[in-house]
């Protein structure tokens, strides 16, 4: 047994399932039982990590990872490593399941699904698909100073997407719907409006414009004021990255960042897809807020991060038994009291950008891209013509600035957010934003 | 022991009342050491395995996986009861049959495999060490890494094929730490021990040093040279969707029925290899043990092919490329491209040209439209380019355009030919194209 200063284990069991639609045809039907370890040994200033499949011996595993740990404090000695001690996490809180997606039969998942697929295949459209998944997994979290914790969370979630064809020019249309929920995601959530929705989306694009770039006055909607809530400023509020300097807001906190207006915050305690009990280092979950009136208030926190930094911990977290990180959870621009004919009438001519097809960030520099599903120009307070391919880039900090109203209409997105090679269910929202200046690019 | 457990597999599959089965069995042990702030943060090791089993039934297709090898049994009767929920596919015709494969070579190395962490360690700190040669750097991450593996696949049509892999790779971000904040970042990957560490770092360095105090510039339509990392980066969001036999068929494709067109500038030719010497895609077989090949996909600018598996390649009634791809064990098999390699005359490409803009690496590519072509992203560690040189950083660049009409106009290539993962490609010049600074 090699000496070590601390070490933890995530242990994690469970099954998956999904089924792959492809233009009304079942695609695949898969089942995945999974179990593994990942197990981290802290020597000094030295991380030892090592993960585990299968039928594992947990002894084995920490005596690798010890011995990881101890041999790389051993060659490249450093700063002493704390991690800061917690109390005992409580599984509170929990998502109540109605219906738990194991007790569907297959059958009765496929005949759905079908149906969803079904409603995309509208006049117009060339091919549609649909997705359906569910996990069931047991997290059981384990440390050297005896905290120790363990919970069930369901999952379930749909996603469809349908592709409009003419004359070679083909556009795309998407929606789904994740949540910490058992079968009856289908109850909150009307599929097949949206599956005619996503339809809808692609149809009306192969008739939208290409739009012309350049600096402008912009309304967001909540779906990609979210997005940039969270890959602009959330990834820039993880601590990790604000040590390592990679983060534009290093030594901000309690500086004016954002137009008084915003608040932003990360909030696991919510019931949506990114909540968790307690996170993937035993600490229990919590709200944290990120911005408050515009002043930049706290970073995301791991043990080790807030013990070097200063402030709470509970935002650590890991895909399956990777190695856990400073995450993001529940992400979003809380509400303002604008409604969005006011912002039409107050911006006069600009562009209203929708949704979101992903885009990247660099939070070191504080510049990002996304791109928007769709757009509409505004033209003397009227939403006219629609427009595609469309992006929004910037300064992270000049956005914040100049954001002018902000909504009453917070609506949050799930998705997946990836950092360091692992994914992991968050949200990310906001109600709609209006922006005096932003760059607006386009084909 | 790979075997029976496989064999086992089948058998229970085939009593469950699987036609076909097909089982593939993954083994991988990887050694990774992390940097951040220019110092090792710590080491880890993964131990991972993991067995897929596609079981058949009437023409429907099943699929079940688990990473606990004990369970084999349990994992083919769910994959046989996942493809009983299914009615009979009508384009299924069968799971790839045993044949010959191909030899290979340079796609495991012994030095790897046998690796110490001190070794490990070694190369970790030449990386943070090249950054170091350039004052005013400090490497913000960066992971060196090194895997070796073992696949077997094997099914009830008498494919039965294994391979031993090995790789290894380093990245590194780098950050200014002195005027303004200015980053950049380098990676490389092989199958061999035979990467520059201390490159890799000082390279970022250098990118990131030369790109401070950027200029902005009028939106215009130049010239622009595409680094391998940015040119990769656009073709796998942009173009590589457009080739998959399976978007061809769904309608998802620009280059449905353009068999025989020309689709780029005559100079250009694309050929997909799974037998390159050394590649990073290379393998006796694809993921369902299909024999691995050379595929010309672009033929002196006319389109040649499409890639295909075996089921796509059943459609069609024509023979499987050899493109199955399975991101892991997990995943069940869909056409993915394998050494995806970009030919054009090169010559020294930024002395030819007098005026433009050269961009290292872009971000937002996976935002680009895979079916249309179209994509806008942004430009990183650009730089403008007078006279034959490069002149001054770009500070901040949009840059759109739409791939297809981008291969009709490539009009010179350089000769840093770069392995980017899969993507083996040269700079490559097209002009006219849309920059907004």
């Amino acid at each position: 047994m090699y000496r070590v200063d601390f070490f933890d284990a995530k242990i994690i069991e469970g099954t998956t399932t999904s089924i792959v639609l492809d233009n009304g045809n079942i695609k695949e039907v898969s089942e995945n039982y999974t179990k593994g370890a990942g197990v981290r040994a802290l020597s000094g200033g030295s991380w030892g990590y090592t993960s585990v499949d299968g039928d594992f011996d947990l002894n084995k595993a920490i005596d690798a990872a010890s011995e990881l740990a101890a041999g790389m404090d051993e060659r490249s000695h450093k700063e002493k490593v704390e991690m800061l001690d917690i109390s005992k996490p409580v599984a509170r809180n929990m998502p109540k399941i109605k219906v738990d997606p194991r007790d569907v039969s297959l059958e009765e998942k496929v005949r759905l699904l079908k149906e969803i697929g079904a409603r995309a295949k509208i006049d117009g459209i060339s091919s549609t698909s649909a997705v359906y998944s569910e996990s069931s997994y047991k997290v059981l979290y384990t440390d050297s100073t005896g905290i120790e914790g363990e919970y069930e969370l369901v999952r379930t979630g749909f996603a469809i997407s349908a592709v409009a064809s003419r004359e070679g020019v083909y556009q795309a249309g998407r929606e789904s719907r994740f949540g910490v929920t058992g079968y009856e995601i289908f109850e909150k959530h009307d599929a097949f409006a949206l599956a005619e929705a996503a339809a809808n989306t692609a149809l009306q694009l192969l008739d939208a414009k290409p739009a012309k770039g350049g600096n402008l006055p912009v309304i967001l909607d909540p779906e990609l004021a979210g997005v940039f809530a969270h890959e602009a400023v959330g990834h820039a509020s993880e601590a990790d990255l604000v040590l390592e300097g990679s983060s534009i807001l290093e030594n901000m906190i309690g500086q004016q960042i954002a137009s008084p207006l915003i608040n932003i915050i990360d909030d696991p305690t919510l019931h949506e897809y990114g909540f968790f009990p307690f996170d993937d280092e035993g600490t229990q979950s919590g709200k944290t807020v990120l911005i408050r009136d515009g002043v930049f208030n706290s970073y995301l926190h791991s043990r080790e991060t807030a013990a070097k930094l200063g402030g709470q911990p509970g935002h650590c977290r890991a895909q399956g038994h990777a190695k856990p990180i400073v995450r993001m959870s529940n992400t979003y621009i809380d509400n303002g009291t604008s409604k969005f004919e006011e912002m039409l009438e107050e911006i006069k001519n600009g562009v209203y950008l929708i949704g979101s097809r992903g885009g990247q960030v660099n939070t070191g520099e504080g510049v990002f891209q996304f791109n928007a599903e769709k757009g509409y120009l505004i033209e003397n307070g009227q939403l006219t013509t629609l427009i595609r391919d469309v992006s929004l880039s910037g300064k992270t900090l000049e956005i914040l600035n100049n954001v002018r109203m902000v909504g009453n209409d917070l609506t949050l997105t799930s998705g997946r957010c990836g950092k360091g090679g692992q994914l992991v269910p968050v949200t990310d929202g906001s109600p709609h934003l209006m922006v005096s200046e932003a760059l607006v690019g386009g084909a | 022991m790979m075997y029976e457990l496989a064999s086992k597999g089948l058998k229970a599959a085939a009593d469950a009342g699987a036609d076909e089965a097909e089982i593939l069995l993954i083994e991988d042990h990887k050694t990774s050491v992390d940097i951040r702030k220019g110092e090792i943060e710590g080491a880890k090791e993964n131990i991972s395995q993991g067995l897929g089993i596609r079981a058949i039934v009437n023409g429907a297709v099943g699929f079940a996986s688990t990473n606990i090898m004990s369970h084999i049994e349990d994992a083919a009767r769910s994959a046989v009861r996942s493809a009983r929920v299914r009615e009979r596919d009508p384009d299924w015709i069968s799971l790839p049959y045993a044949s010959e494969y191909p030899k290979v070579s340079g796609t495991r190395d012994p030095e790897l495999e046998q690796m110490e962490l001190d070794a490990c360690i070694l190369q970790t700190v030449k990386m943070i060490e090249g950054a170091g040669t350039i004052p005013g750097i400090v490497v913000t991450s960066g992971s060196f890494s090194r895997s070796f593996g073992k696949r077997l696949i094997m099914n009830t049509n008498g494919v039965e094929v294994e391979e031993n892999s090995t790789g290894i790779s380093g990245f590194a971000d780098v950050i200014t730490t002195k005027g303004e904040a200015s980053t950049a970042y380098d990676f490389a990957i092989s199958r061999k021990n035979d990467l520059d560490f201390t490159a890799i770092g000082r390279t970022a360095a250098e990118l990131a040093c030369r790109s401070q105090q950027g200029i902005s510039i009028e939106p215009q339509r130049t010239d622009v040279i595409l680094h391998p990392f940015a040119f990769a980066d656009l073709l796998g969001s942009a173009f590589i969707p457009s080739i998959d036999a399976d978007n061809v068929q769904k309608e998802r494709s620009h280059l449905r029925g353009k068999i025989g067109e020309q689709i780029a500038t005559e100079r250009l030719s694309i050929t997909d290899d799974g037998i390159l010497d050394g590649g990073i895609e290379t393998g006796r077989s694809d993921d369902e043990g299909v024999p691995s090949q050379r595929t010309k996909v672009v033929e002196n600018g006319i389109f040649r092919s499409y890639l295909y598996d075996t089921y796509t390649a059943g459609k069609d009634n024509v023979k499987s490329t050899g493109n199955a791809s399975r991101g892991s064990y997990f995943s069940t098999p869909s056409v993915g491209p394998r050494n995806f390699i970009i030919d054009h005359p090169g010559l020294d490409i930024i002395a030819d040209t007098d005026k433009g803009v050269y961009v290292n690496t872009v971000i937002g590519a996976h935002t680009a439209n895979s079916i249309s072509g179209d994509f806008s992203v942004e430009a990183r560690n650009a730089f403008t380019i007078k006279d034959g040189q490069i002149d001054k950083p770009v500070r901040s660049l949009m840059i759109s355009g739409n791939i297809f009409e981008m291969l009709t106009k490539i009009n010179g290539a350089g000769t840093d030919i770069r392995k980017v993962g899969g993507i083996v490609t040269p700079s490559i010049r097209i002009p006219e194209m849309s920059v907004v600074g």
